[in-house]
Formats: structure tokens, sequence, C-alpha cells
């Protein structure tokens, strides 16, 4: 049950993010939604679960970028591994708390795979503070919207449950 | 605390992440066959989400986002009627050139075929500046071909390529290379991508030519990809870092690579070898 959940999860964001990037390609509004669902698999379920999202979705955005396969699964695997020790180690259920894990989680990410490709290319890359400081924000916001709904939406699909069985009783 | 279980997993998938990558990076030969199957069933996955965004796309821009649509037409038309009286001048220009070719016996140049692909989807990893197109070896794409917009060159075809999706190398992109010929001083060079989305780095330029910005760029074909002749951009800056011949040219493309929804395709068959 719990790996379908994160297939699920991992693959609706991969789709997603593959569907937005073409009407954003250019990197002015750069963002990884496959990350926002690694950290929330991690904090969701634990470690081993970020672990395993952090493989799944890294490795398919490797295979789907063309590039060197493997670079953004170790990333996104010591992400999501890093976002589920924090997620058991704290207890963070609201969703600014999770927003601030996924900040700098953002960060972290991108600064390893600029590490990744520096040792690739022997030579450090080009590094943009701006556009990690844009992804760290869009991400950010994204993840605030998934951690708000996923707080707000079982309480109030439950309150209107219970309004109906009220409005029903003679 | 974290279990000593989840340690272990942890170690075992960072260590296959790890001879992943070392396995690729010293072979770099050929396309991995994991690499294309999932390239393959992918592509067909994210046609059909591409065309369902068209479609909710285009309800939008036709149905709902139709204000100001009478003043456009009016600006169109006469933009229109400017283009028109353009275009009988450059076909009595033409007439003429022809007829001087058919005078003196030149050969006839042909302009390269070209192939309309709708983008359908955009790159998974924000790093990687490269899309996906909706045409694929079925329509005769290969590595290498060029791609263009209309303003200007927007990359060439990379694998992987399936039989219906082929993927583009944007020219931004890290690694990305094009044969260019600057237009008012002739000199010759290369713009290189990677320093960021909007702005492409030089190479190769001649320490004494006069580039100055606002200069045209345009692909030379001497990289057997990109034919002559297509605009990649103008000459952002020139900056002098110490002496005079070390300076540095930075390129505007032409292209604006955040709104790409269709591109040509140059079905021309590329030269062996290329700028990347």
């Amino acid at each position: 049950m719990r790996f379908g959940s994160i297939l699920l999860t991992v693959a609706a964001a991969l789709v997603i993010q593959m569907a937005i990037a073409q009407f954003t390609m250019g990197g002015r509004w750069i963002f990884d939604l496959v990350l926002v669902a690694v950290v929330l698999a991690g904090l969701e379920w634990g470690p081993p679960a970020g672990i395993m999202a952090g493989t799944i979705g890294g490795l398919s955005e490797d295979l789907l970028s063309g590039g060197v396969v493997g670079v953004g699964g170790l990333a996104k695997t010591l992400v999501g591994f890093a976002a589920g020790a924090i997620g058991s180690q704290f207890v963070l259920t609201t969703a600014p708390g999770r927003t601030l894990i996924l900040a700098g989680a953002s960060v972290v990410h991108r600064l390893l795979m600029l590490a990744l490709f520096g040792v690739i290319d022997q030579q450090w890359p080009h590094v943009s503070w701006a556009a990690m400081l844009t992804e760290t924000a869009i991400n950010g916001f994204c993840g605030w919207m998934v951690f708000h709904g996923l707080n707000t939406l079982p309480g109030a699909m439950e309150r209107r449950r219970g309004s109906r069985r009220v409005t029903r009783r003679p | 605390m974290v279990r000593r279980q989840t340690f272990t997993l942890l170690i075992v998938t960072c260590i296959g992440h790890v001879l992943l990558v070392s396995a690729q990076v010293q072979s770099k030969s050929g396309l991995p066959v994991i690499q294309a199957a999932a390239f393959g069933t992918f592509a067909r996955v994210q046609g059909l989400t591409g065309g369902v965004a068209d479609t909710v796309q285009s309800i939008w821009n036709h149905y709902f986002a139709l204000r100001g649509a009478a003043i456009e037409n009016e600006t169109l038309h006469r933009r229109i009627l400017d283009l028109e009286a353009d275009l009988q001048r450059q076909r009595a220009l033409a007439g003429r050139a022809q007829s001087l070719e058919d005078t003196l016996g030149l050969k006839q140049s042909q302009p390269a075929p070209t192939l309309a692909a709708r983008v359908i989807a955009g790159n998974p990893s924000p790093a990687v500046l490269t899309i996906m197109i909706d045409r694929g070896t079925d329509d005769g794409l290969r590595p290498n071909m060029a791609v263009v917009a209309a303003h200007g060159v927007v990359g060439r075809v990379i694998a992987p390529i399936s039989r219906s999706a082929a993927t583009v190398q944007l020219l931004v992109g890290r690694n990305a290379a094009a044969a260019v010929t600057f237009e008012r001083s002739q000199a010759g060079g290369m713009v290189v991508g990677g320093l960021s989305p909007t702005v492409l780095r030089t190479e190769y330029v001649p320490a004494l030519a006069d580039i100055r910005a606002g200069e045209r760029v345009t692909t030379s074909g001497q990289d057997g990809i990109f034919p002559a002749g297509f605009l990649v951009g103008t000459v952002d800056q020139v900056s002098h870092a110490g002496s005079a011949i070390d300076r540095e040219i930075t390129v505007r493309p032409a292209v604006d690579f955040s709104r790409i929804d269709m591109v040509l395709v140059v079905l021309t068959v590329p030269r062996a070898g290329g700028p990347s």
C-alpha cells in the first residue's frame, strides 16, 4: 500500500512537472515538483519511504532528461532520507513547518546537483543564486499548498459527511 | 532514531547510484537501452497530457481571453498591409536576383526542407534545458538535425528519439554550441550555452575583430549542424577584462526560450561531427 502511494505521488509529480515545464522553459521559473513529492513522502511515511521516493523520482527524471542517469537519483535519495529523518525526529504536522523543511531541501538538492555535475565535468558549474532562490520559493509555495491541502482536506470531508448525517435526521 | 536497516538501505542505494553514474561517465558510447525504453513510453503519456493541456489552453484563448481582440485585429490588419508592401518589394528584388543568376549561369540555391513540430513537454529536471517535440524517427528525424523557430535558432535534435517524439537540446543549455558569423564585422566564432538561460557566451572569436553591441549574429554553417544564415541573436555586451584582446562577448538569443510552442526541424541530414 505504502509503495503504491509513493509510486503514485512521484508519478503524478513527474507528469505535472513535465506538462508545466513546457510552458516555463528557459529557466525563468525553475521548480521541481518531483522534489516536493520526495520530501512529502519522507515527511509523511518516514526515511525508507523518502529513500524510495528519491530513488524512483530521481532516476525517472534522469532517464527522461537525457543526461547522466543516477545524478538526480543520488541527490534526491539523500534529500528524501534527510527529510524522512527530520520528520521522524520532530513532529512536523503543520504546513509552515513542513514548507520550511522543503525550502531547505530545495537548496541542499540544488547544491548537491551542482557538486555532482562539478565532479563529472571536472569544473565547478556556474551558480545562479537568483535561480536557486526562485526555485526554493516556487517549490516552497507548491509544497505549502500540498501540505495545507493534506491537512485540511480530510477534516473538511469529514465535517461535510457529519453535516449530511445531521440534516437527514428527522 | 533512524533504524539500522534504513541506513543500510540508504548506503546500498547510494552505492548503486554512484556505480550507475560511473559506468556512464566512463563509457559515453551509445544510448542505454533502459533510457530509450523509458523515453519511448513516457513520450506517449506526455503526448496525451500535452494534447489535454493544449485543448484547455485553446478553449481559454478562443473563448475566455478575447478581451482586446478587436484592437489587436485592427493592428494586425495594418501590419499585414505593411508586410504585403514589403513582400512586393522583396519579390521584385528576388526576380532581379533570379534573372542575374540565370544570366551568370550560377548554381540554384535550394532552401532547406523543414517540418513543423509541437512542443509536448519540457524537461523534468530544471537544470537540463531540453524540450520534447511530437515528431520522431517516423517523420525522418535524426540526431543533430537543427531546430529553429520563427525568430531564430532553438537548438538541435539529440538522443533519445522515439518513433513519435524527440528531444531537442536548447542552444542555451549546458554543452550546447553553434558556429556563428557576426553580421556586421563578418567575424566567425562560436556561441556556447550554459552561462544563463537568457545569455550565450562566445568562443574562438578573432581577437582583432571589431565586434560591437547590437550586432546581429547568424549561423555560419561550419559546424555541420545548423545551416548558414539562421538568426541566433544579437551581441549583448563586449566587456574587456584587463587587456583589449582579452574580452568576453555575450549574445542575447533571438528566441524567447520561455515561450516555445511550435518549432521547425530542418530535415537536412547533418554532416558527421558536431560542435559538442
